[in-house]
């Protein structure tokens, strides 16, 4: 029963819902790469060597978490978890940005990066629970033939300058503009980011968490859903589907 | 009251030479007690500026040497190829450059404390150190802010941060502890220079009085045309009084907000209420002991500064560092137990990091340093009065208040919410920049005690004119009157 | 209108210029034809002087308001000016406007005080004064502003109180 003697308190932000969500089912993820790789040709995100990748600086915007657990032989591997910008709702990378280089998309409820805009502080990656967001080192090198790959789409970073998943906004913005211009609404399943669009599993679904019929808010309302640390308060769009409804272990 | 030349303020014949004897004790004893006539206190002082050995310029030219290889050519090294060269990575994205930023503003607070604080209550053993404190703060300053140039990844834009819109009429972001870091180091920058510059303004004036060549020159132009009116003195007594008052808020504003980068952030570690209080009782820990080695390196080097700076400082300045450390030992230990009470799982994996990781020596000479040291041996007056044991304490508090503000970032950073990214930290080009800013500081503070007065005279003989001494009974009692 | 001359009196000490001022008074010059050079602050009370007004005080509360109200344009004005949400928080967030004033006041508070000493003082001035270095070895200058013919009593009374020269002030560039 709630006492009526002490109003509702509730948040502002407790309102919003988002406009675009993913959903990623930890039970079908093989771990095969295919998202890494198909986002890293998608953004234009650089090759680091070897030394550097091993020492924490590789650029990717997706990681795919694995470990192992316990001492041998008793030793458990977790399950594969594919972990990006969660696009909160309540980013706490955005408030500590001196020169609103990290600010909310009001129209698109995402995070942006503004990379014109970043001077290099890295507060907004310390802030970020999730550990999504990748600095650029370096200028780096793009032999050939790389550099004919290029996705025109998507601006290229220089050194000294923050990224993170988009949640390919570019291609979003296609999806939108095109509908638009037929005059109609986007339909469920039209735009795909290229991590969706590569998994051979489809453990990656993507689509509006605002509209109830899609198959992104089906698939979040499976009684496997759960958020990322969810208890920070941060509103995370993606939600993680698994039997135990933990993050990491498994039995 | 014959007080302004040369008398000693207790003129009374002597029937004892014990009591005489007593009496002589005190007066080399304290400076305040000892006076001089003034002309002689200028001589000195502008003999101190003067006598310039070959071995300052050697150690000059080395510092120089290191400050253009260092900063001039490392720095340049990595604004061309990028924070590569450097020691960052995820999730360290915070290295040596902010434990050197964080460092050197607690280098700079010591100056303000010494001699805004110990102006306000009226502290009479300031009177001969609060310049070359108030030089330490500017020159600390000059190092925090390269250093916050250094971590920025494109530190030629950091103009942006300046509160001004772009072209697009957006200005800066005040919801970020940066952009307040922005304001509170730029006004505390400000705000120090105006308050070294004001009391030096008589000085100034006495220097032009004695000085030829270039010299003059240059007094005359600094000196803004002081003669000492008394409508002059009035001014910059009521400009000095309310600085005294006004900068010591603006001082804890500072570190608080220091303090703030980390305690906004969302992480285990980092969040905490005590950061505050406990980063400006950090400062003040490792601000004094600076404080007490740069006054050991003056006394012991440069000419005539043993009537200034005697025993007597080294003494209160000891007391003081012992007190800091006590409190500083408090907000450890109070941030610490929260912590650990507080059940966070991170917080715990946190703190295991800290005392069972790979820097776990660091951590744990951090204790040894900051609050066994001090404790076992500033309790005791003839180790206080030591210059060497001194300057050995306040070396070594330094160096584990570095280790501090190391543990806080780089270490910290290591962990988070997220095992599968934990990393360790190896500097890079973090050190050449370190030893860069140190040799910068020394650099400068070198160079200005050669063309700034090191020692307000008009600042000591007032205090030597309020002192005399009192008979209680047997006893021989300090008193000093307020002349204002 | 006869031409007035200045004259600079040099006392060793606080106590024969405190008598000074008082003679001075006696004789009938006025106080504010007298004006007291020193190397150290010696109060107006010290030497029996009328007390000194500062413009200082004035300058600093005025500037502390313009601080303040320059930190309200950035906390208020420059963030409504171009809205951006982040982080959930307020477009005007509230404890961190609170920071910015502060800091603005305690600059725009510091700065004109600074500033006001300069304007008070009329600093930076490089013209020829009245001035001897000795003044700058903790010696006391009355500097006496009066008509050729009470010239050489004030010089006689000065001496007599232990003045260690008087003499015709000259300005000089310091």
């Amino acid at each position: 029963m709630a006492n009526h003697n002490i109003p509702e308190v509730k948040a502002d932000w407790e309102a919003t819902t988002g406009i675009w969500g993913m959903s990623i089912d930890m039970d079908m993820c093989t771990g095969c790469q295919a998202c890494v790789a198909a986002c890293a040709m998608e953004n234009n995100i650089p090759f680091v060597e070897e030394k550097d990748a091993g020492y924490g600086r590789s650029l990717h915007w997706i990681r795919i978490e694995h470990t192992w657990q316990g001492e041998y032989p008793d030793v458990n591997a977790t399950s594969f978890e594919p972990i990006m910008c969660q696009q909160c709702g309540n980013a706490p990378c955005e408030p500590v940005c001196p020169v609103f280089a990290s600010v909310h998309s009001q129209s698109e409820e995402l995070n942006l990066q503004v990379y014109n805009r970043c001077v290099g502080t890295r507060y907004c990656a310390n802030n970020c629970p999730y550990v999504t967001r990748v600095f650029n080192m370096r200028d780096y090198d793009r032999p050939d033939p790389l550099s004919n790959q290029f996705n025109p789409d998507v601006t290229v970073r220089r050194r000294g300058i923050m990224e993170k998943c988009t949640f390919c906004i570019q291609r979003i913005h296609k999806g939108e503009d095109l509908a638009k211009s037929e005059g109609r609404d986007i339909r469920d399943g039209e735009v795909v980011p290229a991590c969706a669009q590569a998994c051979p599993a489809d453990a990656i679904v993507f689509g509006r968490i605002d509209d109830p019929a899609s198959k992104i808010s089906v698939m979040a309302k499976n009684g496997r859903g759960f958020k990322l640390l969810d208890s920070l308060g941060t509103l995370p769009r993606i939600t993680y589907l698994k039997e135990e409804k933990t993050y990491g272990r498994t039995g | 009251m014959a007080v302004l030349a040369n008398a000693a303020p207790h003129a009374q014949p002597h029937s004892n030479s014990a009591e005489h004897d007593h009496e002589a004790h005190l007066r080399e004893e304290h400076l305040m007690l000892d006076p001089r006539p003034r002309g002689e206190m200028n001589a000195m002082v502008m003999d101190s500026m003067h006598a310039t050995g070959w071995k300052f310029w050697v150690i000059a030219s080395i510092l120089a040497v290191i400050v253009v290889i260092c900063l001039g050519y490392y720095w340049g090294l990595m604004i061309s190829e990028g924070m590569v060269v450097a020691g960052i990575n995820r999730p360290i994205y915070w290295g040596i450059f902010l434990v050197n930023t964080v460092f050197w503003i607690g280098i700079s607070h010591a100056g303000t404390f010494v001699s805004a604080l110990l102006r306000v209550f009226k502290a009479e053993f300031r009177r001969p150190f609060t310049r070359a404190a108030e030089l330490m703060t500017t020159f600390g300053l000059v190092q925090a802010g390269l250093s916050i140039f250094m971590h920025m990844g494109r530190v030629w834009l950091a103009f942006w941060l300046f509160p001004y819109p772009n072209e697009r009429g957006l200005w800066p972001n005040f919801h970020s502890p940066l952009s307040w870091d922005f304001l509170a180091i730029n006004t505390y920058l400000m705000s120090s220079t105006m308050y070294l510059f004001l009391p030096l303004i008589p000085d100034l004036a006495m220097a032009r009085d004695r000085s030829t060549g270039w010299r003059k020159v240059l007094y005359r132009i600094l000196a803004l045309g002081f003669r000492g009116t008394e409508s002059e003195w009035t001014h910059l007594r009521f400009a000095m009084n309310l600085f005294a008052f006004a900068i010591l808020p603006v001082m804890f504003s500072v570190h608080t907000i220091v303090s703030w980068d980390f305690a906004a952030a969302m992480r285990p570690g980092w969040n905490s209420t005590i950061f505050g209080p406990y980063f400006v009782v950090g400062a003040l820990q490792s601000g004094l002991s600076a404080v007490a080695m740069v006054l050991i390196v003056i006394r012991g080097n440069m000419k005539n500064m043993k009537y200034f700076i005697r025993p007597e400082h080294l003494d209160a300045i000891g007391k003081l560092m012992l007190i800091i450390s006590m409190a500083w030992a408090y907000f450890f230990f109070n941030d610490y137990m929260v912590q650990w009470y507080g059940g966070d799982s991170w917080t715990k994996v946190l703190l295991k990091f800290h005392e069972e990781g790979p820097l776990g020596w660091m951590w744990m000479s951090m204790l040894i340093l900051n609050v066994a040291l001090p404790w076992l041996i500033l309790w005791n007056k003839n180790w206080r009065r030591n210059p060497v044991i001194l300057f050995t304490v306040g070396f070594l508090i330094n160096i584990a208040m570095w280790f501090e503000r190391y543990i806080i970032i780089p270490t910290s950073l290591s962990i988070n919410r997220f095992p599968f990214t934990y990393q360790l930290y190896k500097p890079g080009v973090e050190v050449q920049l370190s030893i860069g800013t140190l040799a910068l500081f020394i650099l400068l503070y070198m160079l200005a005690s050669r063309i700034i007065p090191l020692v307000p005279v008009w600042e000591v003989q007032e205090g030597q004119m309020a002192h005399s001494l009192r008979k209680f009974g047997k006893e021989h009692v300090v008193t000093v009157s307020d002349l204002e | 209108m006869t031409e007035k001359t200045m004259l600079l009196a040099l006392f060793p000490d606080i106590d024969p210029a405190a008598q000074a001022v008082q003679k001075l008074r006696d004789i009938g010059v006025r106080d504010d034809h007298v004006n007291v050079i020193s190397g150290i602050p010696v109060t107006e009370a010290m030497l029996g002087r009328p007390k000194q007004t500062s413009n200082v005080p004035r300058l600093s509360a005025g500037g502390a308001v313009a601080g303040m109200l320059l930190g309200m344009f950035l906390a208020f004005w420059a963030p409504s000016s171009y809205p951006l949400n982040v982080g959930g928080q307020a477009i005007i967030p509230g404890p961190p406007t609170v920071v910015v004033l502060f800091e603005m006041t305690m600059l725009g508070m510091l700065i004109s005080t600074f500033l006001g000493v300069f304007l008070d003082s009329r600093f930076p001035s490089y013209e020829p004064k009245e001035y001897v270095p000795e003044i700058s070895d903790g010696k006391i200058a009355l500097l006496i502003e009066c008509l050729p013919e009470e010239e050489s009593q004030i010089e006689a009374e000065m001496t007599r109180l232990g003045a260690e020269s008087v003499k015709h002030a000259e300005a000089q560039t310091l």
